[in-house]
């Protein structure tokens, strides 16, 4: 087959057909490793570095904060949500802004149209347009809503205050409609939603209230994105298995991500129920694996992954969260050149 | 249906003021604060936590039932001094210094408070040395410890030893959860005990001091 760019490569495995060969990109690569492989390099020149087909940006909420106490690294976001940074991925919520109903009289979202908050993105269109996959990540409506509200409250909420949390989700759809507006007119290849449903156990809240609170709201930014042409990524920690019909049905996404295998997620079985309806992302053990395994370890895993959901296509191999700061350099290198010697089409792996 | 039954089922329901008000009626009535516990509030949290485990609720109706516990616990809490009922025992708990996840701690909370366990919670982001005085300057028969994240599991460890050097180990049960936890590294590090959610630390709880 032909070669095709990065960006081909990763749109077709969405359309679930096989590319040249299985693409690979991670949605969050952590500067620490980045800078560990190639020394002064950004994550733009690392993605060039190792030929990694996609690249993502978390374009929305995370650019820009107020810093509250340095020395604690308490930071407020631009929803007004209170975090701490405690030098992972992504920093913890530690207070919500709408602390009551009243909140909402005066509650302001960022501005979706401060160009500021795309510059970034734009720059990555620049540089990768038409050969790799341009990402733009946007937390998906339950996450937001659950970071403004505060999580218990949130979940509290959908019992005995419904009104308010279908009021946030409305904030949210407005706000990200705007934003994925300009998403597209930026030039961004696909839109990766974040946030989780589940955790290790299990769904958050109950079919039903998923379904209502949080899918819903999702499906219908989904669908404005697939009338441009723009195809959809959900990434869910936990285990989604029990909601996981429901999931694909009402949001309508292309993609799932990171199929997580802590919480019980066997990419095998995934493949097998549902890989004729969702092109699968992830599942190589950023963990112990990614952090103390020898490139060995990884080389037999990533062969594994693409022997279990490579078939047919559909698969963008990764890892199963993110490249985190504890990755062992070395591994990850490893990781990427080892989709490449097992990830040729005709797969012949068994 | 009896005022007990009503007071169990009530949490298991989307009224989160009933619990209370019930409670205050049976009080009213004469029913004694620790009957008002054993008979209502504790069978109620029992089917709260199967209906938990075997996936017929979820996390906002545990939460809200911790809710309207709560509620209800506010009001007996006096008439218990006055009755000199005990607790079950007593169990601090925290997350591990760095660390500030606490929807996983709040769970325990709510479900060993649930059966009638004295709780006091030490927050999130806890330093070492505080676990250590918690158990030095109270008088806690199960230290709960909780961690998430890949690099602030290790703290585990550090706690233990810590409890150890400071001669303090053999005062406390230690029991360890969080998301990357296993029983096997609960084994390794020489916790005392593991659960794997909130509904099992119940029964570890018990098992620990030998209930």
């Amino acid at each position: 087959m032909q070669r095709l760019s990065g960006r081909d490569r990763i749109l077709t495995a969405l359309r679930r057909q096989e590319p040249d060969v299985v693409p690979h990109m991670e949605l969050w690569l952590n500067p620490v490793v980045a800078e560990k492989i190639l020394p002064g390099g950004s994550i733009e020149d690392l993605t060039e570095y190792l030929d990694i087909d996609g690249i993502a940006y978390y374009t929305v909420s995370m650019e820009k904060y107020d810093v509250l106490d340095q020395s604690k690294g308490i930071i407020r976001d631009k929803w007004g949500v209170v975090k701490r940074d405690t030098g992972q991925t992504t920093p913890h919520p530690i207070e919500a802004p709408i602390k009551s109903e009243k909140d909402l009289e005066t509650y302001a979202p960022p501005d979706p149209d401060d160009p500021s908050r795309y510059e970034p993105l734009k720059k990555m269109v620049e540089r990768f347009k038409g050969e790799r996959a341009v990402v733009a990540i946007i937390e998906q409506p339950f996450m937001r809503v659950n970071e403004i509200r505060g999580a218990e409250d949130h979940f509290v909420d959908m019992i005995i205050n419904p009104d308010l949390i279908l009021q946030l989700n409305a904030i949210v759809v407005e706000h990200h409609l705007k934003a994925l507006k300009n998403f597209i007119e930026i030039g961004a290849d696909i839109v990766c939603f974040s946030g989780d449903y589940a955790t290790k156990d299990g769904p958050m809240a109950s079919p039903q209230h998923l379904e209502k609170f949080g899918v819903s709201p999702l499906g219908e930014l989904v669908q404005v994105l697939h009338s441009q042409g723009i195809p959809c990524i959900l990434h869910s920690d936990g285990n989604i298995m029990p909601i996981m019909e429901m999931l694909l049905g009402t949001s309508g996404i292309d993609g799932l991500h990171p199929i997580d295998p802590v919480a019980g997620l066997d990419i095998g079985v995934v493949k097998e129920k549902y890989g004729d309806r969702v092109c699968l992302i992830g599942s190589i053990d950023c963990g112990p694996l990614m952090m103390w395994g020898t490139k060995e370890q990884v080389r037999q895993a990533v062969k594994e992954n693409i022997r279990k959901a490579g078939k047919g296509g559909g698969l963008i191999a990764a890892s199963s969260h993110s490249i985190q700061s504890k990755t062992k350099p070395e591994n990850y290198v490893e990781m990427v050149k080892a989709i490449r010697d097992y990830g040729k089409y005709p797969l012949s792996l068994d | 249906m009896s005022r007990f039954d009503e007071i169990a089922q009530s949490l298991t329901g989307t009224d989160v003021s009933r619990t209370a008000d019930l409670t205050r009626m049976a009080m009213e009535e004469g029913l004694s604060a620790i009957e008002i516990l054993n008979r209502g509030l504790l069978p109620g949290m029992q089917i709260i936590g199967e209906q938990f485990r075997s996936g017929e609720i979820y996390l906002p109706e545990v939460l809200f039932a911790g809710k309207a516990m709560k509620g209800a616990m506010a009001l007996l809490k006096p008439a218990f001094q006055k009755e000199g009922a005990p607790p079950r025992g007593k169990v601090a708990i925290g997350t591990v210094k760095d660390d500030i996840h606490d929807i996983g701690k709040n769970l325990v909370i709510i479900m060993l408070e649930g059966n009638g366990w004295e709780l006091t919670d030490l927050g999130i982001d806890v330093p070492t040395e505080h676990f250590c005085s918690a158990v030095r300057e109270n008088d806690v028969d199960i230290l709960g410890l909780s961690a998430l994240l890949t690099t602030t599991v290790p703290r585990l460890k550090e706690i233990i030893d810590a409890l150890e050097a400071e001669g303090l180990r053999e005062k406390v049960k230690v029991m360890v959860g969080g998301a990357i936890v296993t029983q096997a590294f609960a084994d390794e590090i020489g916790a005392d005990g593991y659960a794997s959610n909130a509904v099992e630390v119940v029964d570890l709880a018990d098992r620990l001091l030998g209930k």
